[in-house]
């Protein structure tokens, strides 16, 4: 019998060079986070599936390939590390000496719809923050991912502005109120969908134009209670672009970008790559690609929700798209 | 450099005007060939590649990066769903997708109704909204004749004129949605120029409203 070469849809095979240069990029991540004092951890690829159903929203449950063991239990394949990494530290949080700098590389399994550069089965690198100040957790992660981002990328590419490398700050629900304000219970959601979108006519609507155009408002106070936290991104973004913009990376705030990663339950939709944030949101982009680099934030709900208390951020990166980046770089 | 898609088909002259009206003339735009540029103008301030590409490819080219913005159907982006950015919906250039029979209201029947469509994810979403319950058949060209030569009870397509419904004694029996030339962005590539397609977008809107 003839035996086929093929995968499943959304699966690959890595062969050869590429294998290298994914090892290297791996082993050139891994030093620079242990260097800052992360630990990896190794997590399992299966696991029970019910702990997840309040962690994760509708959508991505749906994505997890889930089935019956002999056992007669329901189990899923991995389909992120942190509500993993969660689940299994809440309940020894006690125990645990604060602050834990973790981070973990491993393939993810999501039956999700195939778009450019989409797979079903990837492999992502990631870090987690757990304990400590969280205004100076968030700066120190959102550092770190700018300087793994670098790293990856190999030295200063030249191109000018166009060229660089975009990392985009945000936080979930910041444009809350004033959807709620404009569209009501009703429709608050649909119009974030739209803002997320960059539709400028729903944004005008909502006197948000200048949301969609440069990723925030000169009147902070249409945010509502938003604001202060908008400032100090704000003051953030300021920072970060004083070291960063001279490395070709620029760093802006878009409040549109995590539009509909709302947290006011009367907004009615938490969508965006992970549903699960609810402070510092960010996003890093190459030219030419398909999908974010790479995604972070704060998630410490995930904590509540598993009845501990702990403040936590963290980030991940897609290895298949970080490894295209150090080949265009090189 | 910004390369921008343009459709080929009953998209391209909108979406010529409409930029032309906003500051980015695109006269000698040769319909006959794939790649063009064209100075940008001021307006963008860089050099624009121009690509001239089927209606229904475009939004892969966007999602993928090839192509950092276009102007394509809302139609097209309804049916395919890509993940680009929607900034603005242009005015010039819209349509409706109706549902059409024969008659003028929709045929009764103890089964299943048929529809013979373009859009077949579309149609089936709208139609299952408006509890109609629908056989869908996906025709590529000449929706029309489904009902005509009874491969289906109904067609759900694109109505511009009406011209077509006339000439085959066929009836609008609903506005399903209202389809427009659509501005679309890749995600990567709203965030590398935003202010250039910003300015673009607000030169957009401004002339359409002047032409109001």
């Amino acid at each position: 019998m003839k035996i086929s070469a093929g995968l499943p849809t959304g699966v690959s095979a890595s062969l050869f060079d590429s294998v290298k240069r994914r090892r290297r990029l791996e082993a050139l991540l891994s030093g620079l986070l242990e260097e800052r004092g992360f630990a990896e951890v190794l997590l399992p690829i299966l696991d029970y599936f019910e702990p997840y159903r309040p962690l994760l929203q509708e959508r991505l449950l749906k994505q997890l390939y889930r089935f019956v063991d002999r056992d007669g239990q329901l189990l899923a394949l991995r389909g992120d590390f942190t509500p993993m990494l969660a689940r299994l530290l809440a309940p020894h949080l006690d125990d645990l000496k604060l602050p834990l700098r973790l981070y973990y590389r491993g393939d993810v399994v999501r039956h999700q719809p195939l778009r450019p550069g989409r797979m079903r089965e990837y492999s992502q690198l990631g870090a987690e923050l757990l304990g400590g100040d969280p205004d100076e957790a968030d700066v120190a992660m959102l550092t770190l991912f700018l300087d793994l981002l670098l790293a990856a990328r190999g030295e200063e590419s030249g191109g000018g502005d166009d060229a660089a490398l975009r990392v985009v700050l945000g936080f979930a629900g910041a444009l809350d109120e004033a959807l709620l304000a404009t569209a009501g219970d009703g429709a608050a959601g649909e119009l974030a969908l739209r803002i997320a979108s960059r539709d400028r006519r729903a944004a005008g609507r909502a006197r948000l134009t200048e949301v969609v155009e440069r990723g925030y408002p000169s009147d902070l106070s249409v945010l509502g209670g938003a604001a202060e936290a908008v400032t100090d991104l704000l003051a953030l973004r300021d920072r970060l672009a004083e070291t960063y913009e001279a490395r070709s990376v620029q760093v802006e705030v878009d409040l549109a970008e995590f539009a509909a990663a709302a947290l006011d339950p009367r907004v009615g939709v938490s969508a965006g790559p992970r549903g699960y944030y609810d402070g510092l949101m960010f996003a890093a982009y190459a030219p030419g690609t398909a999908l974010a680099l790479g995604v972070g934030g704060r998630y410490d709900k995930v904590f509540r929700s598993l009845s501990g208390d702990c403040s936590a951020v963290g980030f991940s990166f897609g290895l298949d798209l970080l490894t295209e980046l150090g080949d265009v770089g090189a | 450099m910004i390369t921008f898609g343009l459709p080929k088909g009953r998209n391209l002259g909108p979406a010529r005007d409409a930029l032309a009206a906003a500051g980015v003339g695109l006269a000698d735009l040769d319909a006959s060939r794939l790649r063009q540029r064209f100075s940008g103008e001021e307006l963008l301030g860089v050099e624009l590649e121009v690509l001239l590409l089927k209606d229904w490819d475009l939004p892969l080219y966007v999602e993928h990066g090839i192509v950092d913005c276009a102007i394509v159907g809302s139609d097209v982006l309804e049916e395919t769903q890509p993940d680009v950015f929607q900034p603005l919906r242009l005015r010039d250039g819209r349509s409706r997708l109706s549902l059409i029979a024969e008659t003028p209201q929709l045929p009764r029947r103890s089964g299943q109704l048929r529809a013979a469509t373009r859009y077949p994810a579309w149609a089936a979403r709208l139609l299952a909204a408006r509890n109609l319950h629908v056989e869908v058949l996906h025709l590529t060209s000449s929706i029309e004749l489904g009902p005509l030569l009874d491969l289906t009870d109904v067609a759900v397509d694109i109505v511009q004129t009406g011209t077509t419904l006339r000439t085959h004694d066929l009836h609008e029996v609903e506005i399903l949605a209202q389809v427009a030339p659509t501005f679309v962005v890749n995600r990567a590539s709203f965030h590398a120029y935003r202010r250039r397609l910003s300015r673009l977008l607000g030169a957009l809107e401004e002339a359409e409203a002047a032409g109001d």
